[in-house]
């Protein structure tokens, strides 16, 4: 869902971009005062894998193709809806500038669905599922579905807002294809969990963990 | 339990075979945006399959463009896989080395001065 500089009016573009970086400059206060230096491996391990599964398309049906965002991911590995802000405007930043994924005057936007939405939905839906289920699989796997629909209907709206896409059509079409593809995203997001925390449980910041020996 | 400088390497291996598999094995068909701005413009039904010959009408009027060095992670024709390849490394490293970097940056700038 990487909105090109084609698809909003630059004064638009110019919005979405002040709001993106109010929530950047968060994501930059974050990353000083709880990214532990023990985590930066985690992190820039993270920014590589995501670069790359977001190059990775999948055939989802319906004429259409779809790749895994990673905003859930980073925002639970880390902890933080911060976190996916964090890493997601980087790799957006590098795949608008060297890749023309993405457009420049439409990063912005971008940011906003992917890093903000995408991060904010992916770590409280995770955690609110979390309390009631008890279960990681249970609660990243939806998590990682919501945090792929909801930037995609955000990505209709301002489509219509932009005058690209009619609101019904698109809502129904970005609806559609993201809830195909947000299932891709879903078991993507468990195992790369599920990974991290076979190699690496310290990294992990999830609620997860066991809380026997944990705190005083 | 892996060391950070395995934990490292392991990761970009893992991220870089995931990449290589994706030059090769990434569907052509118009990702979830596209396929919707398709829809729009009435080269395809919703579920329907994706004409061979579709084409996204872009507005350029009053947009920015610009050209990128990799358009579409491929460095041209005349280069083929390989060159998906090198665009894919380089923008895998590029990630890596970046959030690193700017993560290294913010702890440095935010240390008070000795």
């Amino acid at each position: 869902m990487h909105i090109p500089d084609a698809f909003i009016p630059i004064d638009q573009g110019l919005i979405y971009w002040i709001i993106a970086l109010i929530f950047v400059a968060l994501a930059l206060r974050w990353a000083r005062n709880e990214l532990g230096e023990d985590k930066f491996p985690l992190v820039a391990v993270l920014a590589a894998g995501i670069f790359a599964l977001q190059s990775f398309n999948l055939p989802v049906a319906m004429g259409t193709s779809g790749h895994l965002v990673g905003g859930a991911l980073a925002a639970i590995v880390l902890g933080s809806p911060f976190a996916a802000i964090f890493i997601l405007t980087l790799v957006l930043v590098v795949q608008g500038i060297m890749f023309g994924d993405g457009g420049i005057t439409t990063m912005g936007a971008n940011i906003i669905n992917m890093g903000v939405i995408g991060g904010f939905v992916g770590f409280y839906s995770f955690k609110g599922l979390m309390k009631v289920t008890k279960s990681m699989p249970i609660s990243a796997f939806i998590a990682a579905w919501l945090a792929c629909l909801i930037p995609a209907l955000a990505c209709a709206v301002e489509m219509y807002l932009a005058g690209t896409f009619p609101l019904n059509v698109g809502l129904i079409a970005m609806g559609l294809y993201h809830a195909v593809i947000g299932v891709i995203e879903a078991i993507v997001t468990v195992a790369a969990i599920r990974l991290i925390m076979e190699v690496r449980p310290d990294l992990m910041d999830t609620g997860v963990k066991t809380s026997v020996g944990a705190g005083a | 339990m892996m060391d950070n400088k395995t934990f490292i390497i392991a990761g970009i291996i893992v991220a870089l075979l995931i990449g290589a598999l994706a030059v090769f094995l990434a569907s052509g068909d118009p990702d979830g945006l596209e396929s919707t701005a398709l829809v729009v413009q009435g080269q395809k039904t919703i579920t329907g399959d994706t004409p061979a010959d579709a084409e996204i009408h872009e507005e350029t009027a009053g947009r920015f463009s610009y050209s990128s060095p990799m358009p579409d992670y491929s460095l041209g024709d005349s280069l083929g896989p390989l060159g998906g390849l090198i665009a894919i490394i380089v923008g895998t490293i590029l990630a890596f080395l970046v959030v690193l970097g700017l993560a290294y940056g913010i702890k440095l700038a935010g240390k008070p001065a000795p």
